[in-house]
């Protein structure tokens, strides 16, 4: 199984085409995330971890290194398997 | 001017202070008034006490089957019927609508008025309108009214260059010869002074108001002749400051102190050729007239009148409370004005139909998180109009879902998140983004792609709504 900072990554690249995601990458200077894309993001991360986040919280996060920290705490607390 | 420069501490805070004994939210900001205000006249200084008003018997009066009707196709008796019984409505228990005029020249004129009365509202009070012509009389006497008002204009423009006096006291004297008539008829006469912020006042409009009170004192009080003044080309000025004639501080003081017109006989009638129509009204309420005239969505001659159902909210911010007043019943005659195809502004205050609605996403995640951040008031309490938003490429995902929760009519922990509506607030971007459209994207057109993204939401909440 592919590590959560992989899928993260993967599913960024995906929707925001970009070639490259670095986890200090910040989803809307660096990577051109609009509003719209942001909740596209949250949502299809929600999907690929089969959890559900806090809208707030989950928009709250700047960079891909801090997505990854706050997908792997909530798969944590809601007790989903993850590679990390 | 002294210098007062000081310095500014921070008052540092960990909560909020809203402010909530002047926006209570569920009433209009109120209007606190720190007295007295001082209006420097005829070069000494004359304070008014602002405080008072909220405990003077202000009121409103309404003009929209006459001024009103100057400006558009006339009513139909139906629908004439229709709108006083909504303003009687508005107006509430204590008649905070206080009369209403008609014209009494026509059969329909005269239908519409029984009608009217036939629905047995003692407010608002049906009065007459008639030119300064004696025979008039017989139209209000015959209709059993008890007050009628009449022309009694009062510039030069008037009195010479259309009513073609020969002079200034032919005027007066004919005028008044139109009084003694009235009070012979038993009938109250209210003289609109016609044009009077165009007047000479000192020359002309006090000695005639002077000898409208000589004669008064020989009639029984219910007959006492009433002032209107009508700033019949919207020059009223509200400052301080302002000259003669068209000073709304300087002509009240004039007509209420030094001719002794008491405040319950003195009405303000605006015209809003300068943006100032609402502001004057209001003005004139502070300055001691008890009446401001209006008209349903300022509709009237030319730019309109002081809006009625402003002059309601002014009032309701001034009193500090609603005083019986059905603040519902305004949006009902707006969808009623709409249905007989008076158009009404989109972004007229209080009625247009996106009075309330913001298209922006950083407006709208305001909303989302606290609606009195854009709302005004409790527009849903006192208006049945939620604020909303108008979905366009500025909106945002805050925008779109403030729109769908409220379709669905959901509040609290029952709203739908802003990620859970990515599907739609993607279409939304993509019309403007992909398909290049430039317009407004409608309810019609939501509400399909609500049911196609949110089928569960919409068996549950819209299904069986007719």
């Amino acid at each position: 199984m592919a590590t959560v900072e992989e899928r993260v990554k993967a599913i960024t690249a995906r929707k925001l085409r970009v070639d490259e995601v670095k986890l200090e990458d910040n989803f809307t200077a660096d990577l051109g995330a609009e509003s719209v894309d942001s909740i596209e993001l949250v949502a299809m991360f929600e999907e690929e971890f089969g959890i559900e986040m806090d809208e707030d919280a989950a928009l709250a996060v700047q960079t891909v290194g801090d997505a990854v920290k706050f997908i792997t705490n909530v798969c944590k607390e809601q007790g989903v398997e993850i590679e990390q | 001017m002294s210098k007062v420069k000081k310095k500014h501490r921070l008052t540092d805070a960990k909560e909020p202070n809203l402010l909530e004994d002047i926006f209570p939210y569920d009433l209009p900001p109120r209007i606190r008034l720190e007295g007295p205000a001082v209006e420097y006249i005829d070069g000494k200084p004359v304070e008014f006490d602002f405080g008072a008003v909220k405990d003077r018997p202000i009121l409103i009066t309404d003009t929209t089957f006459r001024d009103g009707q100057q400006a558009m196709p006339p009513y139909t008796v139906e629908q004439m019927v229709h709108i006083y019984d909504l303003l009687s409505r508005i107006g509430g228990p204590n008649g905070v609508v206080r009369q209403t005029e008609f014209f009494l020249y026509t059969k329909n004129d005269r239908e519409t008025l029984d009608r009217c009365r036939a629905l047995g509202h003692e407010h608002p009070e049906c009065t007459g309108w008639i030119r300064a012509v004696k025979g008039d009389f017989r139209l209000v006497k015959e209709a059993g009214l008890r007050e009628t008002g009449m022309l009694t204009s009062c510039s030069d423009y008037h009195i010479f260059q259309k009513l073609k006096f020969r002079s200034r006291k032919e005027c007066i004297d004919s005028y008044c010869e139109v009084v003694d008539a009235a009070f012979e008829a038993g009938v109250r006469p209210r003289c609109h002074l016609e044009d009077v912020t165009r007047a000479d006042i000192e020359g002309f409009v006090l000695p005639f108001v002077d000898r409208l009170m000589e004669m008064s004192e020989q009639v029984p009080d219910e007959l006492s002749a009433k002032i209107r003044l009508c700033d019949t080309m919207g020059f009223g000025v509200s400052y301080p400051g302002a000259e003669l004639p068209r000073s709304i501080p300087k002509l009240i003081y004039k007509l209420n102190r030094e001719c002794g017109v008491p405040s319950d006989r003195l009405e303000w009638h605006g015209h809003n050729d300068f943006h100032k129509v609402h502001v004057n009204g209001a003005t004139a309420w502070l300055y001691g007239c008890d009446f401001v005239n209006t008209t349903l969505f300022g509709f009237g001659e030319r730019t309109g009148n002081p809006p009625l159902e402003g002059a309601i909210f002014e009032y309701i911010a001034l009193k500090g409370a609603t005083c019986g007043i059905d603040t519902m019943a305004i949006t009902e005659l707006a969808d009623y004005m709409r249905s007989i195809g008076l158009p009404i502004p989109e972004n007229y205050p209080f009625v247009g139909r996106a009075f309330n609605t913001t298209r922006a996403g950083i407006h709208a995640g305001g909303l989302r998180q606290d609606e009195r951040i854009y709302n005004i008031f409790d527009t849903a309490k006192l208006l049945n109009r939620p604020p909303r938003v108008a979905i366009t490429d500025k909106s945002g995902a805050d925008g779109v879902a403030h729109w769908l929760n409220e379709f669905f009519g959901l509040k609290g922990d029952d709203r739908i998140n802003k990620i859970r509506i990515h599907k739609l607030a993607r279409w939304v971007i993509d019309q403007y983004d992909v398909e290049s459209r430039l317009t407004t994207i409608s309810d019609q057109e939501l509400e399909v792609k609500a049911k196609e993204f949110f089928p569960d939401y919409w068996e549950k909440y819209k299904a069986n709504v007719k």
